[in-house]
């Protein structure tokens, strides 16, 4: 213990006769480490997995159950009432939820100003296969039409103060709804279970309602609905459930290949059958797509964000080639006293050990610099961009990831110039 | 103690090669005080850089105590200039921003040693150049003369076997150069050998030995008589 003291000392000292080109060294370090830090907490955040567990279990199938002919056409991302009714047959699935998205407003009585809140129309098994944590209460018996709802957290404390609200009855749209469960906190990032049209950047909704209900009161999809005949599709109690208006998204659970093959066949007999039937001419386009590929499926990978990632990346190499010429220049000033040290008897290795703590001082200053400087690009971001504030989030995984990226970089600063140093010509320092 | 056989040092460049050292042949013996001499370029200071092992040498044999250094390994030329040899600079080398007690501290560093044994060797190598009222002094603040006293200070501390001076007063006025002499030759008394490069006559004629070095061979070696050089 006393030695490394010792060797931070030596440190400080070395750093005290040339501060300027030190601290130079950190902050061109530090941009390059923050700049690519921000920009990789996106990256990664955007592309981690919600649900790793489930991720290769979790599948949305997509039918080519339309009535227009159509030969290289990839099914519609959205499926009809009807085709979710012929899918929802089958029990291979071990869950199975149809949903979609609407908008609303919820108040607690008619007097109090309605407050805007996103609502997710779905079914029971939407909350165990996405593993929505239930804080109170408890979810829809089945999947039957019925005027209870449930609430997120941060709904219930908003509109009702608390939590522990259940029983208590909502005004949505007017209409009075039964609260039967909150939820807990809880934020699926990236929503993968909404991933068309890059809605899986925004966060999961407010208030969640009965599938059956969402038609019988029309609530109107907020996101995607298309009709290929003369469907009405403000007429959701109706022609939402007897024609070709396509906005349910439809998720199955598989757990085993098996029964992913099997449910396979299925869509494949389906969609022969109805074929048959003359219910639509094309041919078979049936897909199903893991939970994990769903963004990449609907082409939702932004390109820019790949460009913004290899510049920020090419940026941090520019930083690390830079930070390592100062770095040189500051070793080969004081290159004599390493000589002078090896000529009084220091070993390599107890050089390099005076090295590792050199790079260890700078790490922990680079750290520091990185991170107000990650911080302030995060937040810039933020207001850039503010409906990607979801995915600029800091855990104790991503600051060990800076950490080590730090003490990576800066051990590459300063092993050229440190291996310069180590093995330089001893006499020819100690002479001039 | 040091026995050099057919030594051989060359300096290459992509144009020219030059012979530092040719077949040099030199026996320097336990507490022998001996000045390397001879004119600038003529392998004086690569000679005793050899002997240091701070360079090293193309042919030849070097044994140091009867055992060749040829092929040591990095560590154990380390340990062996750590442990048997100490170095006296011209230009004192000493770290300009460490303390005199932190300079001379440092290659006590190195061997290893516990922080009291540190301390005594620290003080009584301070005591024997007579700078202990000023260890916590910097270089800056100490005149040449004292600079160079802290730099044998620094040497002795780690109780070498052998002193290698590269021209220890070149840097110093007559009087100060003298104090340095008397010092040396005080650290010569109590056993250690001496190799110190001068250009100074002098200081040759007070040294036991004078080893002459012209074109990178050993051209002559006198032998003074002390007691006359005392006298004198």
């Amino acid at each position: 213990m006393e030695q490394l003291f010792y060797y931070l000392k030596v440190s400080w000292f070395s750093i005290k006769r040339a501060p300027l080109p030190y601290m130079l060294t950190v902050l061109i370090l530090s941009l390059g480490l923050g700049v690519f830090f921000s920009n990789a907490t996106f990256y990664y955040r955007m592309n981690s997995d919600p649900l790793p567990d489930k991720s290769d279990k979790l599948f949305f199938p997509m039918l080519m159950l339309v009535p227009y002919q159509c030969s290289d056409c990839k099914p519609p991302p959205v499926l009809s009432y009807s085709n979710v009714a012929k899918l929802d047959v089958s029990t291979i699935p071990s869950a199975k939820a149809a949903m979609y998205s609407a908008d609303g407003y919820l108040r607690q009585h008619a007097a109090q100003p309605p407050t805007p809140v996103t609502v997710r129309i779905t079914q029971r098994d939407f909350f165990s296969m996405f593993d929505v944590p239930l804080l109170h209460g408890t979810i829809w018996a089945d999947n039957q039409a019925r005027d209870e709802l449930l609430l997120s957290k941060a709904t219930a404390e908003k509109i009702l103060g608390r939590t522990d609200v259940v029983g208590q009855q909502l005004l949505l749209d007017d209409r009075l709804f039964t609260i039967i469960g909150v939820l807990d906190d809880w934020q699926m990032l990236p929503k993968l279970y909404d991933a068309y049209n890059r809605q899986y950047l925004n966060p999961v909704e407010d208030v969640y309602l009965p599938l059956e209900s969402g038609y019988d009161y029309n609530y109107l999809s907020s996101t995607n609905s298309s009709t290929f005949d003369d469907a009405d599709f403000r007429k959701l109690a109706t022609d939402g459930r007897n024609k070709a208006l396509h906005q349910l998204q439809y998720w199955v659970q598989l757990d085993t290949p098996a029964q992913q093959q099997a449910y396979r066949q299925f869509m494949a007999n389906l969609v022969t059958d109805e074929k048959a039937a003359g219910r639509h001419p094309s041919a078979e386009a049936n897909q199903l797509v893991m939970l994990r590929d769903i963004v990449r499926y609907f082409g939702g990978e932004s390109a820019d964000i790949k460009a913004f990632a290899i510049v920020t990346l090419l940026f941090l190499l520019v930083s690390v080639f830079n930070a390592s010429h100062l770095s040189l220049n500051r070793y080969l000033s004081n290159q004599y006293e390493f000589s002078l040290r090896r000529a009084l008897g220091a070993n390599r290795s107890q050089l390099q050990m005076q090295l590792l703590v050199d790079m260890g001082l700078m790490s922990t200053f680079t750290l520091a610099g990185a991170a107000v400087i990650a911080y302030g690009c995060t937040k810039l971001m933020n207001s850039l961009w503010p409906a990607n504030h979801l995915f600029a989030g800091w855990d104790v995984q991503l600051m060990l990831a800076l950490a080590v990226l730090t003490l990576f970089c800066s051990y590459l600063v300063t092993l050229y110039p440190s291996l310069r140093a180590s093995f330089g010509s001893l006499n020819k320092q100690l002479k001039e | 103690m040091i026995t050099l056989t057919n030594l051989g040092k060359v300096f290459r460049t992509e144009l020219i090669e030059t012979h530092a050292l040719r077949e040099v042949n030199l026996q320097v013996n336990e507490g022998e005080f001996a000045a390397l001499t001879g004119p600038s370029g003529s392998g004086k200071s690569t000679l005793l850089n050899i002997l240091g092992t701070l360079e090293s040498f193309d042919s030849g044999d070097y044994q140091l105590d009867g055992k060749s250094v040829k092929g040591l390994p990095d560590a154990a030329l380390s340990k062996l200039r750590n442990e048997k040899i100490g170095f006296i600079f011209q230009s004192f080398n000493l770290i300009k921003d460490f303390s005199i007690y932190d300079n001379i501290e440092l290659p006590l560093r190195y061997r290893g040693l516990k922080a009291a044994e540190r301390k005594q060797r620290i003080e009584q190598a301070l005591e024997l150049v007579g700078l202990h009222a000023r260890r916590d002094y910097l270089p800056g603040q100490l005149s040449g003369g004292q600079q160079q006293r802290v730099a044998i200070a620094r040497a002795i501390a780690g109780q070498p076997r052998i002193l290698l001076a590269d021209e220890p007063t070149g840097n110093l006025d007559s009087l100060m150069a003298r104090q340095v002499m008397e010092l040396l030759e005080q650290i010569n008394r109590q056993g250690c050998t001496i190799l110190m490069v001068t250009h100074d006559p002098d200081q040759a004629r007070r040294a036991g030995r004078n080893i002459q070095i012209i074109d990178g061979q050993l051209h002559d070696s006198t032998m003074y008589d002390p007691l006359a050089q005392h006298t004198a």
